[in-house]
């Protein structure tokens, strides 16, 4: 398991064209494309409150300025705070021996121990809180500023307007070519003759400027006798904690509502289609959509290697596993990253052509089923198109040949219950043994030979890259009558670390 | 059965406070970025502005950029962390104000346009120049901005809500450079720690150290001072060891800011060329309203000093022809760190964002972003 965290031994390229583990990468269904965290579009599906675990709905999250109104962390280490029972006794009352003794409650840090007692904040009847907040001195002043100024802007942008429509209708009134003045007509009506745009007569009003002072603060004079105590003083952290008040003495920090966080939904910017949806359920790791490369494409991992030397060949066995529930054909292809780039610049416009075609007979063949209930592609087509970006180009610096074998493989489909299976591998497939050294279930074990550059330096990392082309079993069964899966043909580029370069013997 | 009655009560109130959108408003400094939303008087969050390299696992700052590609590589990296960390919405059709010093590389603002255009599909962009903006708390129009950040201090005259971009003055004079010096001072004084990390000597700059007072600092320069100097800190490092933070250290980390360089430039001087760059007429109503924003104007006694240094300048023939008696500082509503994102934000809340910002239709026809320093946004003054 360790391998999938780090480091990243074999890597493959997504569709974008950096290189990713295969642990990080997604796998479009509907666009049989890979996608990676960069290439897709992330969206906040919920939020939530990671001590609390409670779902907050976006509105409530807004309202409460993206923080728990419940949770704290503390001013000082930034950890979670805990509520605690005061133990201190009641003892206003010496004859009533039936008072029963209050709960007060504080917060106090299991980190750094510092304590909501410390900064004077007075201990509470109530779990949950009412703990003092602190408000912005300014708040009002600025208030009245912020008003102010969108009340001129927007006289002039009214004001613009009414001028445009002037210009516009300065020849066009037939009130003007009849000699029946606007103020003429009014009156006929019967409304007040003079109307003056509400704008002209009530201008807004203009904020009061501030006043410079030439009285500045002073330093203070004990800094120079008097010794400081570090631990009186924040630090920067501390101190932007609370962006609003930036307290730099100890005694004014105060509790911090805990920020909240979110889960994500991955969308293939593409096809706008999901690749990952979380469950609502804070608590829960599931995902209610997981297009997770992992469990489509074929997984190659690095069984041996032979000592690697300059300019000879060796033998590089390497596991291939198939995640899917269909049986699937391997071949390895050549790398070849030049070519390939200018193939795929050249195909990438014909390949959009071919998708918004597919689309479009996708939505002409459902158009009947459309009319009857709405689609949901109907509201996928309101969404604005998204960009699409060049796809960058791979940035790997490879130094190994690798022999390309000339037979193809065939990987069985996975089957959960073939470990419990003694019964001993069945398939009845005809390998290459000089390709295939041995299978079990769904995975194959396959010899290659690698041959790194007779050029490289001692200790130098050898790299290897090669083409894997799978059968990819679409399932999807959204085309209207092709019932059965399809079958495609994809190809994903590996690469792999096979170490540091040794010596001749 | 009771809790939803409640709930059903209340969210008939979150319903009309949705209408208005949530804007983000960003202020991207050389070492902390301020993040927040329009319409609000704080920043929702202040951090620094490096995103951690997968591929060393370590902490990089933005700003120390390789190439093109390296940069877009990062700032895809750190909005990413603004949006889902802090923001907690999709970019995606949404506007953004982003405020930036008028001195912005171009390189830069460009990147940040393709990155929010083309890889978070943000509808529009309204870009605000830092200095113009934060006159906008205290309603004034005419002042001196003073911003000293982290990498320079910037001088920008704005006159009639106009900055007089001919009239700017920098200098790389901001807290990188204090703490060069700190770092410099403390390594001659204690032997055997070498090599401390910046965010130490960060702290330390912020915790211990202080701008002293001008006479005090020409005590310490000279060989033979008889004051005495302040007491001194031990400073923990790593646990078991400390660093001496002597009295005079305290004292000289900021001194950098007015030793004057081999061109007889420091901060007073800038200030003082950057008036002597505008109109006669101007100087008096300038000098009078100074404002000081960016992050190192918050160190205790910076303006008094500052205030000192001016006057002390002021007698040399240099600026006599300046002819001004008093300097007067403004007090805006606000920590002077996130003075210009505040200038944003209420900006940002106005009917401006919508008559002025750069839509994504403009940016993909045009390709890049409005700038000053472009003839082709400039050609009514030809």
């Amino acid at each position: 398991m360790s391998y999938i965290i780090t480091p990243d031994i074999v890597r493959y390229a997504c569709t974008c064209g950096l290189l990713k583990p295969i642990s990080n990468l997604y796998f479009c269904r509907y666009c049989t494309q890979l996608r990676c965290s960069f290439c897709v579009c992330h969206e906040v599906d919920t939020n939530f409150c990671g001590k609390c675990s409670e779902n907050i709905p976006s509105s409530e999250a807004r309202v409460k300025k993206n923080r728990c109104g419940n949770c704290y962390i503390c001013p000082c280490c930034e950890q979670e705070l805990s509520t605690r029972i005061a133990s201190t006794k009641t003892l206003s009352d010496t004859e009533d021996t039936k008072t029963t003794p209050k709960k007060m409650y504080y917060l106090s840090c299991q980190f750094c121990r510092w304590s909501s007692r410390d900064v004077g904040i007075p201990d509470q009847s109530t779990v949950t809180g009412g703990w003092p907040e602190r408000e912005n001195v300014h708040a009002n002043q600025l208030q009245e500023l912020v008003d102010m100024y969108k009340a001129i802007v927007l006289a002039q942008k009214q004001q613009q307007e009414k001028d445009k429509k002037k210009q516009r209708g300065k020849y066009l009134s037939y009130t003007d070519r009849t000699g029946v003045t606007a103020a003429a007509l009014r009156k006929r009506i019967g409304l007040p003759a003079e109307l003056t745009h509400p704008l002209l007569r009530s201008k807004p009003k203009e904020p009061e400027p501030a006043v410079a002072k030439t009285e500045v603060e002073k330093l203070p004079i004990e800094l120079f006798t008097e010794p400081i105590n570090l631990m009186d003083i924040t630090t920067v952290d501390q101190r932007l904690l609370q962006p609003e008040a930036q307290p730099t003495t100890v005694d004014k920090l105060f509790p911090v509502h805990k920020q909240l966080s979110i889960k994500r939904t991955l969308r293939c910017k593409s096809c706008e289609h999901n690749v990952s949806k979380p469950e609502y359920n804070p608590s829960s790791v599931k995902f209610k959509i997981q297009l997770f490369a992992y469990y489509h494409i074929p997984e190659v991992r690095i069984v041996t290697v032979e000592p690697l030397r300059a300019g000879q060949s060796c033998e590089l066995i390497l596991k291939f596993t198939n995640p899917s529930q269909h049986q699937t054909t391997i071949t390895i292809l050549e790398l070849n990253l030049e070519q390939q780039e200018v193939e795929e610049a050249e195909v990438a416009p014909s390949f959009d052509n071919m998708e918004n075609l597919s689309l479009q007979e996708k939505q002409q063949m459902s158009l009947p089923s459309m009319l009857s209930q709405p689609s949901s592609l109907m509201s996928m087509s309101t969404r604005s198109p998204t960009i699409t970006v060049k796809p960058r180009k791979i940035s790997e610096n490879v130094n190994c040949d690798v022999d390309v074998p000339s037979s193809t493989f065939i990987l069985p489909p996975r089957d959960d219950a073939a470990e419990y299976d003694d019964s001993g591998d069945t398939h009845n497939i005809q390998d290459d043994t000089k390709l295939v050294k041995w299978r079990k279930s769904n995975k194959a074990y396959v010899k290659l030979n690698v041959t790194p550059k007779e050029d490289l330096g001692l200790n130098s990392d050898v790299v290897c890259g090669f083409t894997m082309q799978h059968v990819y079993t679409n399932t999807i069964t959204g085309q209207m009558d092709k019932k059965e899966p399809q079958k495609y043909d994809h190809k994903v580029k590996v690469f792999l670390h096979l170490g540091k370069l040794v010596g001749s013997e | 059965m009771k809790v939803k009655i409640k709930l059903d009560c209340i969210m008939p109130v979150f319903e009309t406070l949705i209408s208005d959108k949530l804007t983000v408003v960003l202020d991207i400094g050389a070492a902390f970025t301020k993040f927040g939303f329009t319409g609000e008087f704080a920043p929702r969050a202040i951090f620094r502005t490096e995103v951690r390299c997968k591929r060393k696992n370590q902490m990089r700052r933005i700003w120390d950029f390789e190439s093109v590609d390296d940069l877009y590589d990062l700032l895809v990296e750190f909005i990413y962390n603004i949006y889902f960390k802090f923001a907690l919405l999709s970019p995606k059709d949404r506007p953004i104000v982003v405020v930036e010093s008028l001195l912005c590389p171009t390189l830069f603002r460009e990147t940040l346009a393709k990155v929010l255009f083309s890889h978070y599909e943000i509808s529009m962009m309204f870009t605000l120049p830092s200095h113009l903006v934060s006159l906008s708390s205290l309603a004034i129009e005419t002042a001196m901005v003073v911003d000293v950040g982290y990498k320079e201090a910037v001088i920008i005259p704005i006159c009639h809500g106009i900055p007089l971009i001919e009239a700017w003055q920098a200098l790389p004079i901001g807290g990188e450079a204090i703490h060069n010096n700190l770092r410099r001072l403390l390594d001659s004084n204690n032997t055997g720690i070498h090599n401390l990390p910046d965010s130490i000597i960060e702290d330390i700059k912020i915790r211990c150290c202080f701008v002293t007072e001008k006479s005090r600092a020409e005590q310490l320069a000279s060989s033979k001072s008889d004051i005495s100097v302040c007491p001194e800190v031990k400073y923990p490092v790593e646990g078991t060891q400390s660093i001496l933070v002597s009295g005079k250290v305290r004292e000289k980390a900021f001194e950098i800011l007015y030793e004057e360089d081999n061109d007889h430039l420091c901060l007073s001087t800038s200030i003082l060329d950057a008036l002597l760059q505008t109109n006669m007429d101007l100087r008096y109503k300038l000098a009078e309203n100074i404002l000081l924003i960016g992050g190192t104007t918050m160190a205790p006694g910076f303006k008094a000093r500052l205030k000192e240094e001016l006057e002390k300048q002021l007698t040399f023939d240099r600026y006599k022809k300046l002819n001004i008696k008093t300097f007067a500082f403004h007090v805006p509503p606000c920590k002077e760190n996130y003075a210009a994102w505040l200038g944003g934000a209420i900006y940002g809340a106005t009917e401006l964002l919508n008559m002025k910002a750069v839509t994504k239709e403009f940016y993909f026809k045009e390709n890049r972003l409005p700038d000053w320093a472009n003839l082709k946004d400039n050609i009514r003054n030809i």
